[in-house]
């Protein structure tokens, strides 16, 4: 198979996997036990904070643990209901993780404001400013989208915002390893982490809190995490985070040098082959391309790429594989029938020259 | 593959002949409310299957055309009081036009069915053939497919029965073997007929009335009634019931009336003579005359001797006996012994005089 769907999932690190197949031999115990190997458990995981803190230039103590992104998003959004100001502005292209969130909050007051992109899939920021009310609790802007790569412009947003003390969320989920991601520069109150984008492992995830004081548990239960996530911690998913963060801000610069090489060829070669290829958002994160292919259907794209081993992705399918229109492709003005004809492609770190160069050719001798 | 096990097993068999099979998820419905989402589980059930099979699945959409080709009409003959067959329509417009028109862009030289049927070359002419299964044949499903449909399609089950799917979907591990089979119209499902039906029409009461014209009750809008309907009436007791149960034998549309009569063999609720429009002969020309030829006016009827009269816009057809609830909208569908001829809609019933 030829992998170049990076965006939905990575193939997880030899030496990650490696060291989590030792955690799961030798590290059984309860992290919250006193004994030797309980307190053994606790300073691997104690280690992976520090790791994922180091990787975005946050504090240990600033950082907690959880199931991932999605988990990491709704524990903040659902701080909402406890609080005094319950409205929240979003872009209109956030995950579902956000947006469906929002939904099922209407219910407890929370409203929500929807902040238009452009056609390159960048948030206005003035509307996003003028939306912003002295009930305003919490602004949400995803760092780079998932869909089609666009980066948003965290830091100069923030700058711009007069009214203080209006807490600050970015979902970060695609951007670790590839674009350089520090809380402080920044200048966020949270951001949401997931380990499988990064070579890490499914299932574990991390939230970035500036200050916890307006936060309470989401999962509740015992103790953990300082008292902000509940359950027995994932000894292996967290200390493979913790590695996988280490390695992918290590290898950053040659990795993103990577990723702009195989799009750089993809996209001059599939211009010469496919002029009608419609590259939609141009400012995007390294190797995630969002590619309209006019007069072909993407699923039938799919299909075919499908037979002969190739893994992309069209937009979001639904639970029995069913592909809607992307709502991220609606909101930068792509009408049904060219959204229907997108293909998301994402390159990783270990994908090779040779690879795409077969699939610009697998791609010619379908659309010619 | 629908995560039935007939579909599934479909599938099986061709993959054991050496055909190179995709399987294809087809989603026709858009089911908005939780209590009745079965695509998601189906959709698991057919994954397992191929899986097991080796082989892909993908999925496609066809809920705007399912909408548009045989929903809308389905609601407009209930309007009018007629009782429509959704299936037929779905074959004819989805199953072997929509889906068969995508099968063939992602590349597919055939389409294969679970359904219970064959199919017969004979010269380049393609013939539809009666299940195997009698208590399963569902060629009548098919009454509206033609030559070109016929020359696309494999129906790799029609030769075996029901039980024989069963066991051998068990028999490959299929978790689906045991799944019960679906009844009634797919996108209803499970629910009441009426409930559903209730979503897409005001109520419009009306008097149900003995044929002499003695009003004895009220109904709730004749599309919730069909023709020799025996339930659900609430009409009850109270009426001489030595005369038996209370049947719909007539809907008299113009004035919103029900005409209910007593008792399973009272004559109003038999008639020997229909016309039919619309027809499809799946050969390309309808039977010769002099053929003994049987029709069924509904999927479970039995197939009874019957004439054909070809007129300008319809054919009239006879009966050797008498046919019970002969309901317009419906499809009648002619056999020459295992041979499914094609249909038709039924559009009046009565004695030949009448019509």
């Amino acid at each position: 198979m030829i992998y170049f769907d990076h965006s939905s999932t990575t193939p997880i690190h030899s030496e990650v996997s490696k060291r989590m197949y030792e955690i799961n031999q030798d590290h059984f115990a309860n992290p919250s036990s006193v004994y030797e190997s309980g307190r053994k458990a606790k300073s691997l995981i104690e280690h992976a904070r520090f790791q994922i803190a180091e990787a975005v230039g946050a504090k240990s103590s600033q950082i907690y643990f959880c199931s991932g992104g999605t988990e990491a998003n709704n524990q903040v959004l659902w701080s909402l209901i406890n609080q005094k100001n319950k409205h929240i502005i979003i872009s209109a292209i956030e995950h579902p993780a956000i947006s469906k969130v929002l939904e099922r909050l209407k219910v407890f007051g929370v409203e929500s404001t929807l902040v238009p992109v452009d056609k390159q899939g960048v948030i206005n920021t003035s509307i996003l400013l003028d939306s912003i009310r002295d009930d305003t609790g919490l602004i949400s802007i995803m760092l780079a989208n998932n869909e089609i790569g666009s980066l948003q412009p965290i830091r100069k947003i923030i700058k711009q915002i007069n009214k203080p003390n209006v807490p600050f969320h970015t979902d970060a989920v695609q951007s670790i390893g590839k674009m350089s991601v520090d809380v402080y520069e920044l200048g966020i109150d949270y951001m949401s982490l997931s380990a499988h984008k990064f070579y890490g492992p499914k299932g574990v995830g991390a939230l970035f809190v500036k200050n916890r004081d307006k936060f309470s548990s989401f999962i509740v239960g015992g103790n953990q995490e300082n008292g902000l996530r509940g359950g027995t911690e994932n000894i292996a998913g967290i200390v493979g985070m913790g590695l996988a963060a280490e390695l992918a801000v290590k290898n950053q610069e040659k990795c993103i040098a990577k990723l702009n090489l195989l799009e750089k060829h993809f996209l001059s070669n599939i211009r010469q082959s496919f002029p009608l290829a419609k590259h939609n958002a141009k400012n995007n994160l390294p190797g995630l391309l969002s590619i309209s292919f006019p007069g072909y259907k993407s699923d039938i794209l799919m299909a075919k790429l499908d037979r002969l081993n190739f893994a992309v992705s069209n937009g979001s399918a639904c639970n029995a594989g069913i592909i809607k229109p992307s709502k991220v492709l609606k909101a930068i003005g792509l009408e049904d029938e060219i959204n229907l004809s997108t293909l998301r492609i994402s390159f990783g770190k270990d994908n090779t020259i040779e690879e795409v160069d077969q699939f610009i050719k697998t791609l010619n001798d379908i659309l010619n | 593959m629908s995560g039935g096990v007939d579909s599934a097993i479909a599938a099986s068999i061709l993959v054991e002949q050496g055909y190179n099979v995709e399987a294809i998820f087809m989603k026709n419905w858009d089911e908005d409310d939780k209590e009745f989402c079965t695509a998601v589980e189906d959709y698991k059930d057919a994954l397992q299957v191929c899986d097991k099979l080796n082989i892909p699945l993908r999925s496609i959409d066809l809920i705007e055309e399912y909408w548009e080709k045989v929903f809308k009409i389905f609601l407009d003959e209930c309007k009018i009081g007629r009782t429509p067959n959704p299936d037929i329509l779905c074959n004819k417009e989805i199953k072997f036009k929509a889906f068969l028109d995508y099968a063939k862009a992602f590349g597919a030289d055939q389409i294969a069915t679970g359904h219970y049927s064959m199919i017969s070359n004979q010269n380049g002419s393609f013939q539809l053939k009666r299940g195997q299964d009698e208590n399963k044949d569902q060629s009548y499903f098919l009454c509206r497919l033609n030559q070109y449909q016929l020359s696309k399609s494999i129906f790799p089950i029609g030769d075996l029965d029901k039980n024989f799917v069963r066991e051998k979907a068990e028999k490959l591990g299929f978790m689906n073997h045991n799944k019960k089979d679906s009844t009634g119209i797919c996108f209803i499902g499970e629910r009441n007929f009426k409930n559903f039906l209730k979503k897409f029409f005001s109520i419009q009461p009306g008097e149900i009335i003995k044929n002499n014209g003695q009003v004895i009750g009220e109904h709730q809008g004749l599309m919730y009634y069909t023709y020799g309907q025996r339930q659900g009436l609430g009409i009850g007791g109270g009426y001489s019931d030595y005369e038996g149960p209370w049947y719909v034998s007539d809907k008299i549309i113009e004035e919103n009336k029900l005409v209910v009569v007593q008792g399973k063999n009272n004559s109003e609720l038999y008639h020997t003579h229909l016309t039919a429009s619309n027809m499809n002969w799946i050969a390309g020309y309808p039977p010769e005359k002099n053929k003994n030829i049987t029709a069924k006016i509904r999927y479970r009827s039995k197939d009874a001797l019957c004439k054909i009269n070809y007129r300008s816009n319809d054919i009239l057809v006879e009966f050797e006996t008498p046919q019970f609830a002969v309901a317009p909208g419906q499809s009648i569908v002619f056999y020459d012994q295992d041979i499914c001829l094609g249909g038709g809609f039924i559009e009046k019933r009565g004695s030949k005089n009448i019509l």
